[in-house]
């Protein structure tokens, strides 16, 4: 179990690496599906099997091939960032280090904190581990799920709209 | 469970910065936004963890409702992108100031 | 009684609503019925009350509620009694002659209705002054009459002077308002009551002759002071003549300027409460009455000198509440707005005749052309002066008397006083009818001049009439239940004194007889050896002058000033340096919105940065604390 997290992890933070520091963004987009493949496994190993089939499915199948598509479409240039000023890059990584830091910090926190609930992975598995995050969604959680499905009908209408327009 | 919940954490917050530091270096649009995924994904990361160290289904819930708001947001932002792009403007986050004032 | 009160009131305000919305619209005649017709319908109505204040009845009711918060309530109330009914009769009485006088004068102006409503609205505040119960109403009906007098003043607003008279006049009002309102608040702050019941009940709390009390006499006193027209506030009332002439004989010699008297008459608890101030009255009366008298011998307009006449009558009327013969005052107001209406009435008559010339030395033998006129005013001027028997000889007589049987010196010196005003006043009264009207039997007269209409000469015939009588109506025994008691004084001095009073009369016309019927010359020649006295007078002792350089010049300085600088420079420049800072510091935001999403970004995340390292550092404490 150890062993496979120092694994996924370390590859979640290679994938990462690269998301953020790659020249051209099809290679950008290439790490960003290997660091969400990753991401699943993990959810794998937390025993959120219909979230690594989600991710999976809707995530890394649909959003990144959307991005890929985008990419391979427009062809955009490799980004000048690197030729940026020196203060640009300063005060990224000055930004980026002391919110890790706070973060860490945080984080440092060891014990949890919160009470734990009634879900041990015995008694979702042996329920069924969709039937249970089904039965989640749609009892506790029924508001945001209907809401969320009107955001995502305003969503398709909205780029429907968008992409109909003849642009400025 | 050998590992230590906190360490899911501490991964989720590492990559959650590395997101958080792409968006402000990097101009190309397309760029930033997978940047954003990387962050929500380190979100869903720390959800599922104490859904899993707590013994709750609400994280898993939750999680899911992030990656479908995700999703939505990403056709939005992808389709503006693109218009921008017909209108022959630069790919440049610093040349869309059209908000400004 | 109760229904009947409120009824004196709504009649002229309900003439006041139809002629000042409808009146343009109207027919002339209606006007005239609607203005004159409901104040002669008031006076009915005051009579049926007068029936009933004979008999005993009195009034302290309240109609309604006006503000009632905690332990301050305003009512609406109404108080009836002899001393306010007196009030009400020569009100409604006089005033409704002087109404029906005005169909007549004022027939050939364009604002005839609008005359009639502000005279309405006048009769109201008026009415509403002598009948209010209660403080608060009593400035409104005082304030009323104030407004109604500066809109009458200015009645034919195209004239300069007009308009000026008004603002002088409602600018003094206004001090002597100030005055009242804040006697109105001591009395409100030390007996915690507005209406006169309480008040009255309350006053011996207060230490007789103590500070408190003797200021709030010498408030309400400033008051009186203005609205009466005596010094150190008179100088409106000559100016005051601008307005037409059946103003001037209402507002301005009936009515309104007795509405100090009043006052003083109806808290006269408080003034017997507060001697001091009692005697200020008494001497300010006094002083007035002389110091008019001696101005009027020289004046040649002839509303002027009943101007001034006015003024000193009611320092009489002063003096006699002063030293509490406060039966003897209102009855000398009754006798006063007989005489004094009738004589403006008349003078309007000889105005018009002469086409608004007012200046009487170009008057003179009116006895064949305006008969009616000439021998009223002659009335008129007989029972001013104090001709035996007559109305104004008992009334004036009756202060005189109170005056000199009085027990202390300062009271009997007021009375000597009062005594050589009264030749004054005969003297002077008698210089206008000679100069004005005319001694020569038998002289032709080629002006042609005319009489004037019945409307006008009719209600002067029945104030002659009255001018006659009005001294055998028993006025102090009607007011008796009001003011107590009047002093009995011996008949042996009764008559000592009326003879004295006479014999000053008589010297008095005398005196005017020689110089303005029988040798005319001689006038001028005394005048010119007596040309200082004559300029003092003539210039009304420089008190115009002087307030003017006191008070009206450094207020138009500081009107200049804060017109000229202070408002362009500190007001506006406070706005718009207000508008300057604004923009200064607005534009200095307005860099933030740069549009550029990734400076969004980085403040986002400090944003995000500074909430986590609260949490943080709470983590921190909370673990370092055991």
């Amino acid at each position: 179990m150890a062993v496979a997290f120092a694994v996924l992890a370390a590859w979640l933070l290679v994938t990462g690496i690269g998301v953020v520091a790659s020249r051209r963004p099809i290679y950008n987009a290439l790490f960003l599906v290997a660091n969400m493949l990753g991401l699943a496994v993990v959810f794998l190993i937390l025993n959120a099997q219909f979230l690594f089939a989600a991710q999976i499915i809707v995530y890394a199948g649909a959003v990144m091939v959307l991005f890929v598509f985008i990419i391979a479409l427009l062809n955009p240039e490799s980004d000048v960032t690197v030729g940026r000023s020196r203060s640009e890059w300063l005060l990224g990584g000055l930004s980026g280090a002391v919110f890790a830091a706070l973060l860490i910090v945080l984080l440092a926190n060891r014990d949890l904190g919160g009470r734990p609930g009634p879900f041990t992975p015995e008694v979702i598995n042996h329920a069924g581990n969709v039937q249970s995050t089904g039965t989640a969604l749609y009892t506790t959680f029924l508001l945001p799920v209907e809401v969320t499905s009107v955001l995502l009908l305003v969503a398709a209408v909205g780029a429907v709209y968008l992409a109909m327009r003849k642009p400025r | 469970m050998g590992v230590p919940a906190y360490y899911f954490l501490w991964l989720s917050g590492v990559l959650f910065t590395l997101g958080a530091i792409g968006v402000l270096i990097r101009r190309n649009p397309l760029v930033i936004f997978m940047c954003i995924e990387l962050m929500l994904n380190a979100v869903n990361l720390a959800f599922a963890a104490i859904s899993r160290y707590l013994n709750s289904l609400d994280g898993v819930a939750f999680a899911f409702l992030v990656i479908t708001v995700s999703a939505a947001e990403v056709v939005v932002g992808i389709a503006i992108i693109v218009q921008v792009y017909r209108a022959g403007r630069a790919m440049d986050v610093d040349e869309m100031d059209l908000m400004k004032e | 009684m109760s229904t009947l009160a409120p009824l004196v009131l709504l009649l002229p305000l309900a003439g006041f609503l139809v002629n000042a919305l409808f009146g343009r619209l109207l027919p002339r005649r209606v006007v005239a019925w609607v203005g004159a017709g409901s104040v002669g319908a008031s006076f009915l109505v005051v009579l049926a009350i007068f029936g009933q204040v004979l008999g005993g009845q009195r009034l302290d009711q309240t109609y309604w509620s006006w503000w009632a918060t905690g332990d301050f309530s305003v009512p609406f109330n109404l108080y009836i009694d002899p001393l306010s009914t007196l009030m009400m009769l020569v009100i409604t009485g006089v005033g409704f002659l002087i109404h029906a006088y005005s169909i007549g004068y004022m027939a050939d102006d364009p604002g005839y209705s609008r005359f009639f409503a502000e005279m309405n609205l006048f009769v109201l505040s008026m009415l509403l002054l002598v009948t209010s119960g209660n403080f608060v109403w009593l400035i409104v009906g005082w304030a009323g009459v104030g407004l109604c007098s500066y809109l009458l003043i200015g009645f034919w607003y195209e004239r300069t002077s007009a308009v000026l008279a008004a603002r002088k006049a409602f600018v003094m009002n206004v001090i002597g308002d100030v005055g009242m309102v804040f006697g109105a608040f001591v009395i409100f702050l030390n007996l915690r009551a507005l209406d006169y019941g309480t008040i009255f009940a309350r006053l011996h709390q207060l230490p007789r002759g103590g500070t408190v009390i003797t200021a709030i006499c010498l408030l309400l006193l400033v008051g009186a002071i203005a609205k009466s027209a005596q010094l150190p506030l008179h100088t409106w009332l000559p100016d005051a003549m601008e307005g037409p002439t059946p103003v001037s004989a209402l507002i301005h010699a009936a009515t309104m300027v007795t509405a100090g008297v009043y006052l003083v008459a109806r808290m006269h608890l408080l003034y017997d409460w507060a001697p001091t101030a009692a005697a200020a009255v008494a001497v300010i009366g006094a002083v007035t009455a002389f110091f008019a008298a001696t101005i009027g011998t020289v004046q040649v307009d002839i509303k002027r000198i009943l101007a001034y006449s006015t003024m000193s009558q009611i320092g009489y009327m002063f003096l006699a509440v002063g030293i509490g013969a406060y039966a003897a005052g209102m009855f000398h107001f009754m006798t006063h707005a007989f005489f004094k209406a009738l004589l403006f009435l008349a003078a309007g008559n000889v105005i018009h005749a002469f086409r608004d010339d007012q200046d009487i030395r170009h008057m003179g033998f009116l006895r064949r052309g305006l008969p009616i006129t000439f021998w009223t005013f002659l009335i008129g001027t007989l029972s001013i002066s104090g001709a035996p028997l007559l109305a104004g000889f008992w009334s004036k007589d009756e202060i005189i008397r109170s005056a000199l049987t009085g027990t202390n010196t300062l009271t009997v010196a007021l009375g000597v006083l009062a005594l050589i005003t009264a030749g004054l006043t005969a003297f002077y009264m008698f210089r206008l009818f000679f100069t004005a009207f005319g001694w020569e039997w038998l002289a032709h007269d080629e002006r042609h001049l005319h009489e004037a209409v019945r409307v006008q000469t009719v209600p002067v015939m029945v104030l002659a009439a009255f001018s006659v009588i009005g001294g055998y109506f028993a006025v102090g025994s009607f007011l008796n239940p009001v003011f107590g008691e009047a002093r009995q004084i011996g008949a042996g001095t009764q008559i000592g004194i009326g003879l004295v009073a006479v014999v000053t009369a008589l010297a008095g016309f005398l005196l005017a007889y020689q110089l303005y019927a029988r040798r005319p010359a001689l006038a001028p020649a005394i005048q010119a050896r007596l040309r200082p006295v004559h300029t003092l007078l003539w210039r009304k002792y420089f008190v115009d002058e002087l307030y003017d350089r006191i008070f009206v010049r450094p207020g138009y300085a500081l009107g200049a000033f804060l017109s000229g600088v202070f408002e362009p420079r500190v007001l506006d420049g406070l706005a718009t340096g207000v508008v300057s800072f604004v923009q200064l510091v607005a534009g200095d935001w307005r860099a933030w919105e740069t549009g550029r999403v990734r400076r969004y970004a980085l403040w986002t995340l400090g944003g995000a940065g500074v909430i986590a390292g609260y949490f943080a550092w709470v983590l921190l404490v909370a673990r370092s604390a055991p």
